[in-house]
């Protein structure tokens, strides 16, 4: 076997007392593509992240079995994941109390705590207020790259100019062939697979060999073709080709690893920040890393009321410290970054850096998750067992709601994630009975289900919003997030529709339907939360501009999810790195012009 | 194949047998390692009692069929009884064996005679009974919810709630065992797929 066994670069000392062109803060998709972009073209960037590096091939153990982990993946006794009727009945903080040594989010329970009980934050360190939200936080570096979904999307002009067709919110201050040319690059540099469908809302990709599909699969494709529904192989950022000029990365053979556990590839065929973006930019010599530095505050210089660096608090340490650069760069993610520029007041930005707007924290906005379907293929029942798990992942059904028709019940729309096929364990295994009929049963189905969920665009709304928690403190002594969100009407009229027809789907597919789910999510399950920084042309109700700076503060950027304008349905992480590499093209230029 | 699910067994067995190996000619390795393998060893968190009967419960859910072992040669008690003796979680560890009571409770109702002491029929109906909430009518659109238990009946006895936990602890540990995954399930994945992708094209 050829792997990559490449050893990470020895890493730069850091020089506090230099004045770096850039920090960026955050080290996930946007922080990487940040540090990727700024130093391939000779800027000198200090790329801060909060969490630790991780000796990742470790932590994540791809291919092991379950039955040579001593607990099958769970995390030592004293840890818990939080589940979803906690999440329900209780209100946050989570932990705060909790009887456990550890508490995970509810990634947790997917199996495999101890993959990931490095990756995830513990809730108890980290506590949040306010209204039920299920957020889920990696602090490493790479940050959700480690454990992320992979399916791979891009935007089209039915996002960007939404509001032009519904009315509702704001248009993006970009249009489709503003990105599409970064949509290329990150698909060139990053690899993805997919497979081609010519849908004007769901734009291709410059794809390498698409994942295969399984025979339920195929069938229930065949039959959403008369519907003008389409079922296409996942689109994972994942490359099942190889990246040439990246040496630390395989190609996929198709394990199937990433779909066991809660993600991650130890090969790193599936993009993951650090190998993808972060190693080839130390490469450069151009890239000076700090982990373990949470920063705490963007730095104003007092006359000029500009960005002149960051101060973080060392997280093992406890210690704090000043780093100066040109330019600031914040990719902590969605929230973080929120957080980050409301704790960042001075006189000359009372209300937080960047903030003049007042819509810091606002417009906040992600995908409602739930309503979904499983049934029983009867044809497969009683088959020989094949590999059928050996992919990054299962099937997309792409948004078929308010593209040319009008919904009368709500604006926007959803698609569905779904897989079926034979894995690691067997499905449905909650069936009544037990003996030996439980366990034939339980064998000759094993392979015969096919399931899909439903992730649809939240609206995003001035009044959904995060702020500072006047009281409480994370370990650190940072004040931390309150949130103020719910889904609204259109949410849950979208999520009745996403139930109907998921179910017509299947019964269309002459699949039997043998279960349904109907209830929506606790917010911020999907993990994709958006928003609270958003982009647009007009400063009074916008943060940035169309490149990510602030309209307030010309040498501060925003590069990550908190700079999208709506949700769209479409899975976030390819459109924020295309965005942050347009936007780090921009600040670049600038840079070189003296213009920051 | 009887100690796969408890590693720290196998660790000392292991650390045994290597001592052993320095001390002895290589010939008689292979008879001192028979002889170690002979002997059970004792449960760490159940009593013997409850481990026998715990055995049982779990080979009677995944008995072996003529097509695979079943959950005791697949070491699921030994899995679950290490699980509890490690187990920071006082209120699990008295469901656990407060369940285990009340089988034997359940079976001298039924049959008066302790469970162990009964027939398979008897056995079998004591299990039937610890079941039956299975297949009290449920809400179709609550069976399969993330994040919720698969049955929340109102009214479940002490044995049916600990049947419950019971069923769902031994159908993950048999089938994340070597012969639930490679026996049973004859899966073929986890493997390095060195060419085409197994499966269909999107046509």
């Amino acid at each position: 076997m050829t792997l990559v066994k490449i050893a990470p670069p020895i890493p730069q000392d850091v020089d506090l007392q230099r004045t770096y062109d850039a920090i960026v803060v955050g080290s996930g998709a946007a922080g990487g593509m940040a540090a990727h972009v700024l130093t391939s073209k000779g800027l000198h960037v200090l790329l801060l992240e909060a969490g630790k590096k991780l000796p990742i091939e470790k932590e994540l153990r791809s291919m092991q079995w379950p039955y040579d982990h001593p607990r099958r993946g769970d995390a030592p006794p004293g840890s818990h994941s939080i589940s979803f009727n906690e999440y329900t009945i209780r209100k946050p903080p989570y932990a705060v109390n909790s009887a456990y040594k550890h508490v995970y989010s509810y990634v947790g329970t997917w199996g495999g705590t101890d993959y990931v009980k490095n990756i995830l934050v513990d809730e108890k360190n980290h506590p949040y207020t306010g209204t039920p939200y299920a957020w889920v936080r990696a602090r490493a570096l790479g940050g959700k790259t480690n454990i992320w979904g992979r399916l791979a999307l891009r935007l089209s002009d039915y996002d960007f100019k939404a509001k032009s067709r519904d009315g509702y919110g704001e248009d993006w201050p970009i249009e489709y062939k503003d990105i599409q040319p970064y949509y290329d690059r990150v698909d060139r540099y990053l690899g993805i697979s997919g497979h081609k469908e010519n849908l004007p809302h769901l734009p291709d990709s410059l794809f390498q060999r698409p994942v295969k599909l399984n025979k339920a699969e195929v069938m229930l494709r065949q039959k959403l073709k008369p519907m003008g529904r389409v079922l296409t192989p996942y689109r994972a950022g994942v490359t099942t080709d190889g990246v040439k000029h990246n040496k630390y990365r395989s190609k996929c053979f198709g394990r199937g690893a990433c779909n066991r556990r809660p993600g991650g590839c130890d090969i790193h065929a599936a993009f993951d920040s650090p190998t993808g973006l972060i190693y080839p930019a130390m490469d450069t010599g151009n890239l000076t890393l700090r982990t373990n530095s949470i920063a705490r505050e963007v730095l104003i210089d007092k006359n000029s009321g500009r960005a002149r660096g960051v101060a973080f608090v060392d997280s093992e340490t406890q210690k704090s410290y000043e780093v100066n650069a040109k330019v600031v760069v914040l990719a902590a993610s969605t929230l973080e970054s929120a957080r980050l520029m409301l704790l960042s007041k001075s006189d000359q930005h009372p209300n937080g850096i960047g903030n003049t707007s007042g819509h810091v924290g606002h417009n906040f906005c992600e995908h409602v998750m739930g309503p979904g379907v499983t049934g029983l293929v009867k044809e497969l029942v009683g088959k020989p067992h094949t590999i059928e798990d050996g992919r990054p992942g299962g099937f997309y059904v792409p948004r078929f709601r308010n593209l040319s028709d009008r919904q009368p019940g709500f604006i926007r729309g959803y698609g569905f994630e779904g897989s079926s096929g034979q894995s690691i364990f067997p499905s449905h295994t909650d069936r009544p009975g037990f003996g030996a009929q439980y366990k034939k049963d339980l064998r000759d189905h094993t392979g015969a289900f096919i399931s899909m969920g439903a992730f649809g665009e939240v609206l995003p709304r001035y009044e959904s919003y995060v702020d500072i928690d006047p009281e409480t403190k994370d370990k650190w002594g940072i004040p931390v997030l309150r949130f103020h969100y719910e889904f609204g009407d259109n949410e849950h009229k979208m999520a009745e529709d996403m139930f109907t027809s998921a179910r017509e789907m299947f019964e269309a597919a002459g699949i039997e339907v043998i279960g349904t789910d109907r209830e929506v999510l606790t917010p911020g399950w999907s993990i994709h939360e958006l928003g609270t920084a958003r982009m647009g042309s007009d400063p009074k109700t916008s943060v940035l501009n169309q490149f990510q700076q602030s309209h307030d503060v010309r040498n501060l950027f925003v590069v990550d999810g908190s700079s999208h304008v709506n949700a769209s349905c479409q899975n976030p992480t390819w459109t924020i790195m295309a965005l942050a590499w347009r936007s780090c093209d921009y600040l670049t230029d600038e840079f070189r012009k003296g213009s920051l | 194949m009887t100690d796969m699910s408890s590693p720290e067994s196998l660790s000392r067995r292991e650390m045994i047998g290597a001592t052993a190996a320095a001390l002895v000619t290589p010939l008689l390795v292979p008879r001192v390692q028979a002889v170690l393998n002979a002997v059970p060893l004792p449960p760490k968190f159940l009593t013997v009692a409850e481990f026998t009967l715990l055995d049982e419960l779990t080979e009677m859910i995944i008995p072996t069929d003529n097509h695979s072992p079943g959950a005791r040669a697949a070491g699921v008690a030994r899995y679950i009884d290490n699980r509890l003796a490690e187990s920071l979680e006082p209120d699990w560890q008295a469901l656990w064996r407060s369940g285990l009571a009340s089988v034997d409770g359940l079976s001298r109702e039924l049959n008066g005679i302790a469970f162990m002491q009964s027939t398979p029929e008897q056995r079998l109906a004591v299990v039937t009974r610890m079941a039956a909430f299975e297949l009290r009518p449920a809400t179709p659109e609550t069976e399969v919810r993330p994040g919720k238990a698969a049955v929340e009946a109102p009214a479940m006895t002490p044995a049916e709630q600990f049947f419950a936990e019971l069923k769902r602890t031994t159908v993950y540990a048999y089938y994340t065992s070597k012969i639930g995954i490679h026996t049973d399930q004859n899966y073929k994945g986890n493997v390095y797929q060195l060419q085409e992708y197994a499966g269909y094209d999107a046509t």
